[in-house]
Parts: C-alpha cells; sequence; structure tokens
C-alpha cells in the first residue's frame, strides 16, 4: 500500500498521523447514557400552531 | 455551570436524537389511517370558556386533585397518562391529547391488552403508587377503558405507535390527528413543513412533552382564556429516591452514582415555601413552557399544588380557589 501512496515530493518536516484515541468504557456509557435522555417530542420556541401555509 | 444545565441545553437536539426519526416513521406509518383532524376541533365550544389540563406528576397522588374535579364545568383536558386517573375518579375527560412516539410504553395508559412482560419505567417513576403492581394496573385500566373510552375525544398525533393507533381505534375513541412540530416550519427544509405538505394536519408546538401539548390545545385549538394546570410538577418531592426518577440509569452511567447531586438541580418554591428538585429534561419542559406562556392568548393558573411551574407568565394558585 505505501507502494502505491508514495508522495511526489519531500516534506520540511517530519509528518507523523495522530494515532486513534481508542474510546473508553466511560465515553461508551456516557455515549449511551445521552442517547437515552430526551424529552418526548421537539419544542420549538415561540410557536403556537400552524394551520395552514 | 453544573452537568444538570448543560444537559438542559442539550435536551432539544437530545430528543430530536432520540425520537425525530421515530416519530417521523410513525408519522409515515399513520398516514393512510389519518381521518378527522384537529382542526375540526378549533374553537367548538366545549364546557364553559376555561379549561383545567391535568398531567400526571407526583402531586396527583399527594393532592389528589380527581373528586374536586368531578363536577367541573369548564373542559377537563387530560394528558394521556392521566386519563384513567380521571375515569377512576368518575370524570371522563372532554378531550384526551397524546404525542410521544415511544413504541411499547404509551398504550399502557390505554391498557395495553398485549402486555406480556413489566417494564419497570412505570415503577421506578414517582407516579401513582398503583403502578407499582403493574400487571393488575393494566388490567383495571384495560376494564375502565372498556367501560368509558368509546366516543372520548382524542388528539392523537402522526407521532403516536402503531400499538397507541391501534389501541384507540379499538377503544373506538374519536380520533382528531395533528403533526407536532419538529422544527421551525418557516426555516428552509423543514421537516414540519414537509409533513404538513404531505398529510395537510395541523402542526402543534407540543413544547416538549404531552402535558405541554395538551395546554397548548387548550387555548390555541379550543380557545379557552383562562386555563388551570393541574399534576404540572416537572419536578419531584424532596423525599423522593434519586432512583425514582425517570432517567437515574442513565444519570448514574453520566456521572456514577456517587455523583448524582451534579445531574440533579433544586428549586424553592416561595408558594410553598418548600424545596423541590428537578432533572434536566423536567428541568427543561419547565423553560419552554414559561416561554409559551409568555406568548399564549390565555391566563395560565398553575393548580398543581406542587412542583417548579412557577414564572411572571403562571399564576400559582391552589385547585379550590380556582374552582369558585
Amino acid at each position: 500500500m505505501s507502494e502505491l501512496l508514495k508522495g511526489n515530493f519531500k516534506t520540511k518536516q517530519t509528518v507523523e498521523a495522530p494515532e486513534a484515541k481508542p474510546e473508553s468504557l466511560e465515553d461508551r456509557f456516557e455515549k449511551a447514557a445521552m442517547k437515552r435522555l430526551g424529552g418526548s417530542i421537539a419544542y420549538v420556541a415561540k410557536r403556537k400552531v400552524l394551520w395552514d401555509k | 455551570m453544573s452537568i444538570g444545565l448543560a444537559l438542559v441545553e442539550r435536551m432539544g437536539e437530545l430528543t430530536r436524537e432520540r425520537h425525530g426519526p421515530m416519530a417521523l416513521a410513525n408519522a409515515e406509518r399513520n398516514r393512510p389511517l389519518i381521518g378527522k383532524s384537529l382542526a375540526c376541533l378549533r374553537n367548538v365550544s366545549i364546557g364553559e370558556d376555561e379549561a383545567i389540563v391535568i398531567a400526571s406528576g407526583p402531586s396527583v397522588a399527594k393532592r389528589n386533585p380527581g373528586p374536586r374535579l368531578k363536577d367541573y364545568r369548564g373542559a377537563l383536558i387530560a394528558a394521556d397518562s392521566a386519563f384513567v386517573y380521571c375515569l377512576r375518579h368518575g370524570r371522563v375527560p372532554d378531550l384526551v391529547v397524546t404525542v410521544d412516539p415511544h413504541p411499547t410504553r404509551i398504550v399502557r395508559w390505554f391498557g395495553d391488552p398485549a402486555m406480556e412482560t413489566t417494564d419497570d419505567y412505570f415503577r421506578r417513576q414517582d407516579l401513582e403508587p398503583r403502578h407499582e403492581q403493574e400487571i393488575q394496573a393494566n388490567a383495571e385500566t384495560l376494564d375502565l377503558m372498556a367501560r368509558h373510552a368509546k366516543g372520548v375525544r382524542i388528539a392523537l398525533s402522526t407521532s403516536s405507535s402503531e400499538a397507541v393507533v391501534k389501541r384507540v381505534h379499538e377503544l373506538g375513541m374519536d380520533v382528531h390527528w395533528w403533526n407536532p412540530m419538529h422544527d421551525d416550519p418557516d426555516e428552509p427544509d423543514s421537516i414540519t413543513a414537509r409533513l404538513f405538505e404531505a398529510n395537510r394536519l395541523p402542526c402543534v408546538n407540543a413544547g416538549g412533552n404531552v402535558g405541554s401539548a395538551a395546554w397548548m390545545m387548550a387555548h390555541a385549538v379550543l380557545g379557552k382564556k383562562r386555563v388551570a394546570l393541574v399534576g404540572f410538577d416537572f419536578a419531584y418531592y424532596p423525599d423522593t429516591p434519586y432512583t425514582r426518577t425517570q432517567y437515574y440509569r442513565e444519570a448514574v452511567d453520566l456521572v456514577g452514582s456517587d455523583n448524582l447531586d451534579q445531574v440533579f438541580m433544586r428549586i424553592h418554591n416561595p408558594y410553598l415555601g418548600q424545596w423541590f428538585y428537578t432533572d434536566p429534561a423536567y428541568m427543561w419542559y419547565r423553560t419552554a413552557l414559561l416561554d409559551m406562556a409568555r406568548d399564549a392568548d390565555c391566563k395560565t393558573i398553575n393548580c398543581t399544588e406542587g412542583g417548579i411551574v412557577f414564572g411572571d407568565a403562571i399564576d400559582f394558585q391552589p385547585l379550590d380557589s380556582f374552582l369558585t
């Protein structure tokens, strides 16, 4: 693969790809909890009823 | 800012993520079933020129407003969760409102003939004690609905689940369909506007929950000029353990059981001289209702006798004062 993606110039500085940070168990719990939070339906500020357009 | 208040600010977005796709899928599935529109109830004269809207906060068990509602001559509008409470106290509501798209829970408020498993959602919350005996409560609801629900008007949201839609039709309720607003219909690419174009039903700002939707129906649909609220606590009594709150498990997953004070918020009710505490969802409902009340063409009087719903646009007084 690295052969295929070989560049045609050299960078001045060494470029290092950031390593993906593994998601912790706590992060996963937090995401799951956030998905279960919320009300019954949306709230739209300062609108009453749309009868017709 | 506390974690609780930070979550309040995200409630709209979280609700949209959690229930938006489900509500829209339900609306699509319900489209062929749509009959009468909520517009048929617009300014229809029901009862005297005022209304009581009843929800099912913890004050209902503590203050027991039921016997005082029996002979009320205004319109009684019930959130789905308070429908059976009204029937148990000998008062058939003039209008029932339902909006939550949850696939299995909401049908329980109408009695679930297919109930096979229990769901501790009902036991965990600080509702009427009867909900602790889920199977028995469901049997009682089935019986009351069989005797009294036929012909009762219901504002049935297009977001409602298949189970709720089937149940209210089986009961022979007088169905009036409506769309909850999912976003601002004036915005480009509005989902609400597209829904309206598809089914031509009125779109109602539901304020995040069924109680607020019922309050909106009282003045913006039925045209009531004085609207009292009962069972609108949006809070818990201070002696309620966290385990009996609606999002206890989610709160533990978020902050751990030792840090729950960061999620809940305490509010002093000066009318009662009493403290209550609330969670981010209830706090969001409260903020939205106070905001909507400022813009409403009615006087709103909170007769819950508990909780945290008070502010410049909502008076707070005992139910007996409103009734006399």
